[in-house]
């Protein structure tokens, strides 16, 4: 896997630069190489003038790079001070970082694992601050803090600028950056593709039309998309518009739904007959809703409805007996590698055997003959599932319920990493279950194949729903928008 | 729950802290003088014998928990303690036999230096070839196992009895076993438990993501644990050789010791995920796994069902820790 293939980037001393970019642009994989988690292939990181080979995160510590992960780097056994002591960073200036990021009370001899996430984030800030580097990345900094620690991190960046120190700052959240950074670098497909100005309005689109900040986000879309936003509105529609959702009681709902930590507060309703799609950013709640929809993690408020009853599973085989059955986004979680593809595929029938005794094999394979059919699943290599390609591995991950009975499809990203070919087939299956009444709700990274597989489209931002479109207003502008936030913020300015 | 509270508040903050991240050792250490209590008031006459044999036999397992304690706080497991404690039993037999004091502790040092080369060379081997720590160590057993044998091929060779008398107390003298036990965790593990290698240690077996992105460097983290523990595992075979006053090479011995201090390290306190636990509370573990059959005796019970008690206890005293942290992860 290459997920940085050519990246020219340079932060001036004193400058706040915003990087940008979807999923899988390669952010992540930039910060890690400037913090010397990883070493690059090829290409030269100069600090101040300087070639610099970063061999190890202490390395890049010292030479001035500090990042701050999403993921604290604590040691969650070890006290903060222990903590303190593996960076080498002085307490007292730790101290008095954490005093200007105003948090009161932090007790150094409490276990780091004690502590909430999000003050452990702040704490990891202060004590990257208290070593005072030259260059502070900070990836992802605000996705899961509170809008008051956020703020207090967005004090810290223009006091760092005013050190004359620079800082590297990723974000899905455009405003955020339109509002910090001095310039702003899109990446896409690993490259960089523009940087800009934020101060300068009138480089973006047509100079009399709306706020400065609105026409910036339609040029960092516009760059963070690319070729691929005509391609989307080129590529033909194969799959016929007809909905099949049934009116009257709904397969599934969910009412006022949160677990207490990534989901807030998400309502909706999936109709019988429907596929209804579900989109976002990384690490919006979709894994822990759909973890909970499936019985895998239990919701702290909210109720789920299934088939007119209210559903409070406490373990997946409540779920599934409900028929709510989830195919998971890694095939490996779903799927027993090393055993055969007919096996795989019976397995959700072996949890309601006729009775004790003896499994009906004849009825077993018959109903696994009729799903490696419907699916066309290639058997060539269907001694062991590990074989398959994965195209076929996803085919019979869902081809396991179609044997096993459903009467929701849960599909977290059914079509990653698949060629389109059987892409189209996975899309086509979901409209003839739809047309057989059955439900399906799938999460989908791509935002390209929400008009192609699903009747509707939820947006997802920040642990709740904060758009709803028909599949035929699905435009990947609109839901990129929607997605990182501007929905939100839009309606209420 | 709320009496802990309780104390919290009386005690202040600071002491409550203390109190909670050492709770486990300081049960394990009363649970052991309860065991001691009973099996004292089975003994007419309890006294300073009783505790010389209890703290003389039980030497190499306590040196052997510790060894393990400090590879498992690192995130990892050592399966080749017991035969590092048979291959320095057995060396340290064949060459002690007919020496004087002054030559039987040259021969200890050479094996301790020798144990502790091959604890480092066992860390630096899962280091740079990310094989598992089960498997090398696994494999190590069984190479130290064999060189044992070559070693000693039939139970024998012998001591000094000055330098038995020196690790081990003579009579009813129990304080010579006991300061063994003590000298190394009061030269080596304190100062090291101290030092930004001993909290990489720790920081290494909670979180080796967090540690590495810490500027922890695993391989010389790890190569020290492993010398630790090879260090202590020497201690062992040492203890072993001055208490049996020979060498055996039996590789059930090897067997049965690294699987009682794997036992040990749990109900001591040491979380086989790593990053938590100490080298007290297993020894303490040791102690009391010792006492068990001696209690069962005394009760006229055939000291034969002692491992199956020392096994239901080691399950149900987990079990009760497991329940209790669950318990206190879901209060706040």
């Amino acid at each position: 896997m290459v997920a940085l293939r050519s990246v020219d980037l340079a932060v001036e001393r004193g400058e706040v630069h915003g990087l940008v970019g979807a999923n899988g642009a390669g952010k992540s994989t930039l910060v890690k190489i400037l913090s010397g988690v990883l070493s690059p292939d090829a290409g030269v990181v100069e600090v101040a003038g300087r070639a610099v080979r970063l061999r190890s995160p202490a390395h890049a510590r010292a030479s001035g790079l500090a990042p701050v992960f999403q993921d604290p780097a604590f040691a969650p056994d070890l006290t903060v001070a222990e903590n303190l002591r593996l960076t080498g960073t002085d307490q007292r200036a730790f101290r008095r970082q954490v005093g200007e990021l105003g948090l009161d009370g932090v007790e150094l001899a409490e276990p780091a694992g004690s502590l909430p996430l999000p003050l452990l984030r702040m704490l990891d800030l202060a004590r990257v601050l208290a070593h005072e580097p030259s260059l502070l990345l900070l990836d992802e900094i605000t996705a899961a803090l509170p809008a008051d620690y956020a703020d207090r991190v967005f004090a810290a960046i223009r006091q760092a600028r005013e050190e004359d120190r620079s800082v590297l700052f990723i974000s899905h959240r455009l405003l955020e950056v339109q509002e910090i950074c001095d310039r702003v670098t899109v990446l896409r497909d690993g490259r960089n593709v523009d940087t800009y100005r934020t101060s300068e309005p009138e480089g973006f689109g047509e100079p009399q039309g709306g706020a400065p900040t609105r026409r910036a986000e339609q040029r960092i879309v516009a760059s963070m998309l690319g070729e691929r936003a005509a391609l989307a509105v080129t590529e033909p529609r194969r799959v016929a518009r007809t909905s099949h959702a049934q009116p009257g009681e709904p397969a599934l709902s969910v009412r006022r739904l949160s677990d207490g930590h990534r989901v807030k507060d998400i309502s909706f309703d999936l109709a019988r007959g429907e596929v209804l799609g579900i989109t976002g950013l990384e690490g919006q709640g979709q894994d822990e809703l759909f973890a909970i929809l499936a019985g895998d993690r239990k919701a702290a408020g909210g109720e789920i409805v299934a088939s007119g009853s209210r559903l409070a599973a406490r373990h997946p085989h409540d779920a599934i007996r409900r028929g709510l059955t989830l195919v998971p986004s890694d095939r490996w979680q779903a799927l027993l590698p090393q055993r055969s593809v007919r096996e795989n595929l019976a397995i959700a029938h072996y949890n309601a055997p006729p009775g004790w005794g003896w499994i009906n094999l004849d009825r077993e394979r018959r109903r696994v003959a009729e799903a490696i059919d419907r699916l066309s699943i290639d058997t060539r290599a269907q001694a062991q599932a590990r074989r398959l390609s994965g195209g076929n591995q996803q085919k019979v991950a869902i081809g396991r319920w179609l044997v096993g009975g459903f009467t929701t499809l849960l599909c977290f990203d059914p079509t990653r990493g698949i060629d389109v070919g059987t892409k189209h087939q996975i899309y086509d299956l979901f409209r003839e279950l739809a047309a057989a009444g059955r439900s399906v709700l799938m999460f989908t990274s791509e935002l390209r194949e929400v008009p192609l597989a699903c009747d509707r489209v939820l947006v997802l931002y920040d642990g709740r729903i904060v758009a709803e479109l028909a599949a035929a207003d699905a435009d990947e502008a609109t839901l990129l928008g929607a997605a990182h936030g501007l929905a939100e913020t839009l309606t209420e300015s | 729950m709320a009496t802990a509270t309780a104390t919290t508040r009386a005690l202040g903050p600071a002491a409550g802290r203390l109190a909670r991240r050492h709770a486990w050792t300081g049960a394990v250490v009363a649970f052991f003088f309860l065991l001691l209590a009973w099996n004292a008031s089975q003994t007419r006459n309890f006294g300073a014998f009783e505790i010389q044999t209890l703290l003389a036999s039980t030497l190499p397992l306590a040196y052997l928990a510790m060894a393990q304690s400090v590879v498992v706080i690192g995130g990892g497991i050592d399966l080749s303690v017991g035969a590092m404690l048979v291959l320095v039993n057995c060396l340290s037999a064949r060459l002690m036999e007919g020496t004087d004091l002054g030559g039987s502790l040259l021969v200890a040092a050479g094996c301790l230096a020798l144990s502790t080369a091959l604890g480092a060379l066992t860390g630096l081997v899962i280091t740079v070839s990310r094989i598992p720590d089960i498997i090398v160590t696994l494999a190590a057993s069984f190479v130290w196992g064999g060189a044992a044998l070559f070693i000693l091929p039939t139970p024998g060779g012998g001591t000094s009895t000055g330098f038995s008398a020196l690790v081990l107390g003579s009579g009813s003298a129990w304080w010579p076993a006991l300061l063994c036990l003590l000298v190394p965790l009061l030269l080596v593990w304190a100062p090291l438990r101290r030092s930004r290698t001993g909290v990489a240690i720790y920081a290494l077996g909670s979180d080796r993501n967090a540690a590495f992105l810490s500027g922890v460097n695993p391989l010389r983290t790890r190569v020290a644990a492993y010398a630790v523990d090879g260090l202590l595992c020497g201690l062992a075979g040492l203890a072993t050789t001055a208490f049996t006053v020979g060498g055996s090479p039996q590789s059930t011995i090897a067997m049965n010791a690294t699987l009682n201090s794997v036992a040990a390290i749990v109900l001591g306190g040491v979380a086989l995920s790593g990053g938590v636990g100490g080298l007290i509370g297993p020894v303490f573990a040791v102690w009391s796994l010792y006492l068990i059959p001696n209690i069962m005796l005394g009760l006229g019970v055939d000291p034969s069902y002692g491992e199956v008690v020392k096994g239901v206890v080691v399950v149900l005293v987990v079990l009760a820790g497991g329940l209790l942290r669950a318990r206190r992860e879901r209060a706040p």
